[in-house]
């Protein structure tokens, strides 16, 4: 068997069909968007093609997309631009104490300009709970930044409650769904979020691109200062191939969203119960009812995480050990000590992250050398 | 079953030793994994030149690459903190000069590092120490490095024969010279720097006083006493000298002056105007290791009180309790508790422990 790859919440691989769509614009059609010509015409044509393909993904409109670097940046655009519209300093921004660091460090780069931040706890299952964010919600509150699905444990947050808790306190609710898209079903309007963010490459496009989603009627958060692209949301020459790449995704995560869901969750299903039944003991990390379909996070007490995924990986079996942001640190999980792990727990944990061409078999071999190694690793 | 008995694990600080220690391994045919170990935060104060940098990490990375096998950096920044660094102030704050280099070598790069290539399969350990090891006739022995100048045994020689026996030094047996010879031929003259031992150097501050902030420690202030048990002056710590120490003391006698010992309980640092002062004919070291057989009675052999100290012949007798006295054949300068004291048979390391008393 060749090498497995069961860490698709760090990235996916390029989808095919989304590199025969991005050829012709790495090699022929290089003209620049904003042109009169027929060159920029063309480019045009892709992106206002790809923004169609983001907007369906997720219920939106086109002119809702905002093109940008990735899910960092668009995480970035949605905090730091909203803090800059409010202006003066001092307002208050509610988040969670699990988001990715895009939005945990934005967040704290705001608290040196002067905003003040509350981290929503989480429960055992890795979820916010809607009541703790009523409670604190004041009028001084200029966003909640809630995500939509967790990338280390994959569970699902309660978007939509949060959403309308929100906005019936008038403060501007941002979504960072880049775990979330693809994966399951997203629809804007029945969330009721101003903002969200997405990533190509965590849905089979390419890196490099990504966006945010603005609902109509509410004022732009703005990041990048420049020309008039993208509706004078972002500036930049637009990264065509790349969001042309993206769009491509998009339409396909959209179309094969039931089939993708239901094979991974299949397969970590399979996986979760081999490992609760012969690897035991091992304690998963997220919510049961409320998680992406794909994800599997365990914790294998006495075993070093890091020395797991090692020995995985020198077997060609490619997991991670939290999040790809900061594999190579051993210091425990945020996410996992949120939800009240211990350290040990927490640093022995291992997320397994399937996507839609993994195979049983795959799931097997890995299910082998789980056996194998977890069981050397507790008693050396 | 595991696989991979000729698996071997290099430690990898991205310096030219221990990148010519990997490559020569890659050479012979084994299969190596390169790993790299994290012992403090980027963004604490080590200089480019400490082997925790993140410059030298990605170099280590650059290096793996180029000779095609893979690499981890291994976070052990919590053990490195609670095995070493809590021990070296804990060293510091009693008066005493710690060695922690030869703690890092026991507990983490011959300690964790183990554990881990155990853990992957690996029978073997490589670095890239100036030393040997001898496995005969089923017992092991550490030997000084062949290139006297760059011998690092008397970094190694609390290391258990256990460890020591599926330990390899491939540059253990060649010259500094020889070893950049071979860097360059493999083009890794660029990158490569000098780097090894160096976690502890921080640019123009005290390396103790770091500490002290880092554990959030009481320091220990007392006098200056000079010659006639004068008090001559006073000190805000006994962590911030060592035996033997000449300057930076703070005081100012109108001659030359040196640190003579260090009284923990009164917090008194004792100065001396003559440096005849600082000689010792002998010490009483706490026994770590030792490999040499029994010592039945007395034994001659010649010690090392610090690295780069020419080895002094002296009379080893054991004074139970773990203790031995030990006596010099000439008089050694400046023999700070704390520090290894390490008894050798020609290149042969006998064992070792720690400095207790001087006399």
């Amino acid at each position: 068997m060749g090498k497995i790859y069961f860490d698709n919440n760090a990235t996916t691989r390029l989808d095919a069909r989304v590199f025969e769509e991005m050829l012709p614009f790495l090699r022929d059609n290089y003209g620049n968007p904003s042109s009169l010509h027929s060159f920029g015409r063309e480019a045009r044509r892709a992106l206002d093609n790809a923004r169609c393909n983001a907007a369906n993904l997720i219920g939106a409109e086109p002119d809702e997309i905002v093109f940008t670097s990735g899910g960092t940046e668009a995480d970035n655009q949605a905090i730091m631009g909203i803090a800059d519209l409010i202006g003066s300093p001092g307002g208050r921004i509610i988040t969670s104490a699990i988001e990715h660091q895009a939005v945990l460090n934005s967040c704290r780069h705001l608290q040196k300009r002067g905003f003040s931040t509350t981290f929503l706890p989480v429960d055992y299952e890795g979820r916010i709970k809607p009541a703790d964010l009523e409670d604190t919600l004041g009028g001084d509150v200029i966003l909640v930044s809630i995500m939509y699905a967790n990338n280390e444990t994959g569970s699902i947050q309660p978007v939509e409650e949060a959403a309308a808790i929100a906005r019936s306190r008038g403060a501007i609710f941002h979504c960072d769904a880049v775990q979330a898209a693809g994966r399951i079903r997203i629809d804007v309007r029945k969330l009721g979020v101003d903002l969200l963010s997405l990533s190509s490459h965590k849905i089979n496009g390419p890196k490099g691109s990504g966006a945010l989603f603005v609902r109509r009627g509410i004022q732009a958060p703005v990041l990048l200062h420049g020309g008039h692209h993208e509706q004078r949301r972002r500036a930049g020459t637009e990264n065509v191939a790349s969001i042309v790449g993206f769009g491509e995704a998009c339409r396909l995560a959209g179309q094969r969203l039931d089939e993708t869901a239901g094979n991974c969750r299949m397969l970590r299903d399979r996986l979760e119960k081999a490992i609760m039944e012969e690897v035991q003991p091992a304690i998963i990390n997220g919510s049961r009812e409320n998680r992406l379909p794909n994800t599997l996070n365990v914790s294998f007490p006495g075993v070093d995480g890091q020395f797991l995924a090692i020995n995985l990986d020198l077997m060609g079996i490619a997991v991670s050990t939290g999040s790809a942001c900061h594999a190579e640190s051993r210091e425990p999980s945020y996410v996992l000590k949120a939800m009240g792990r211990s350290d040990d727990e927490a640093s022995s944990c291992i997320r397994f992250s399937l996507g839609g061409e993994n195979t049983v078999d795959e799931v097997d071999a890995v299910i082998l050398a789980l056996k194998e190694f977890v069981g050397s690793l507790r008693t050396a | 079953m595991r696989q991979g008995g000729g698996r071997v694990v290099a430690a990898m600080s991205g310096g030219v030793d221990s990148t010519v220690a990997a490559a020569l391994l890659v050479r012979e045919g084994r299969e190596v994994i390169g790993v790299t170990l994290q012992l403090q935060s980027c963004d604490e104060a080590t200089t480019e030149r400490s082997c925790c940098s993140a410059a030298a990490t990605s170099r280590a990375g650059a290096v793996a690459d180029s000779l095609g096998i893979p690499h981890y950096v291994l976070d052990f920044r919590k053990e490195f903190e609670n095995e070493v660094l809590r021990h070296t102030w804990s060293e510091y704050s009693r008066g005493r000069t710690p060695n922690p280099c030869v703690i890092c070598n026991e507990r983490i790069k011959f300690g964790l590092l183990h554990d881990f290539a155990r853990s992957v399969g690996a029978g073997t350990i490589a670095t890239g120490h100036y030393a040997r090891i001898e496995n005969r006739r089923g017992s092991v022995s550490l030997l000084r490095g062949v290139f006297g100048p760059k011998d690092q045994s008397y970094f190694l020689f609390s290391v258990a024969d256990s460890r020591l026996s599926s330990v390899v030094f491939p540059v253990g047996s060649l010259s500094k010279d020889r070893v950049r010879a071979i860097s360059k031929e493999l083009g890794f003259v660029e990158k490569a720097l000098e780097s090894q031992d160096a976690c502890f150097a921080v640019k123009g501050k005290s390396y103790s006083e770091i500490l002290r902030r880092r554990f959030d420690a009481h320091a220990i202030p007392g006098d200056f006493i000079g010659p006639g048990m004068a008090v001559v002056g006073s000190h805000d710590g006994i962590h911030k000298f060592t035996v033997g120490q000449g300057r930076k003391l703070g005081i100012a006698l109108g001659e030359r002056c040196w640190v003579k010992s260090i009284d923990p309980e009164t917090g008194s640092v004792y100065i001396t105007t003559d440096s005849a002062d600082l000689l010792s004919r002998g010490l009483t070291a706490s026994i770590v290791k030792w490999s040499g057989g029994g010592i039945d009675g007395a034994l001659e052999c010649s010690v090392q009180v610090r690295y780069r100290q020419a080895p002094v012949r002296a009379r080893i007798e054991h004074q139970g309790q773990g203790l031995v006295r030990v006596e010099f054949q000439n008089p050694i300068r400046a023999v700070a508790p704390g520090q290894a004291a390490v008894f050798y048979d020609g290149d042969r390391v006998l064992g070792g422990g720690w400095i207790e008393s001087s006399f």
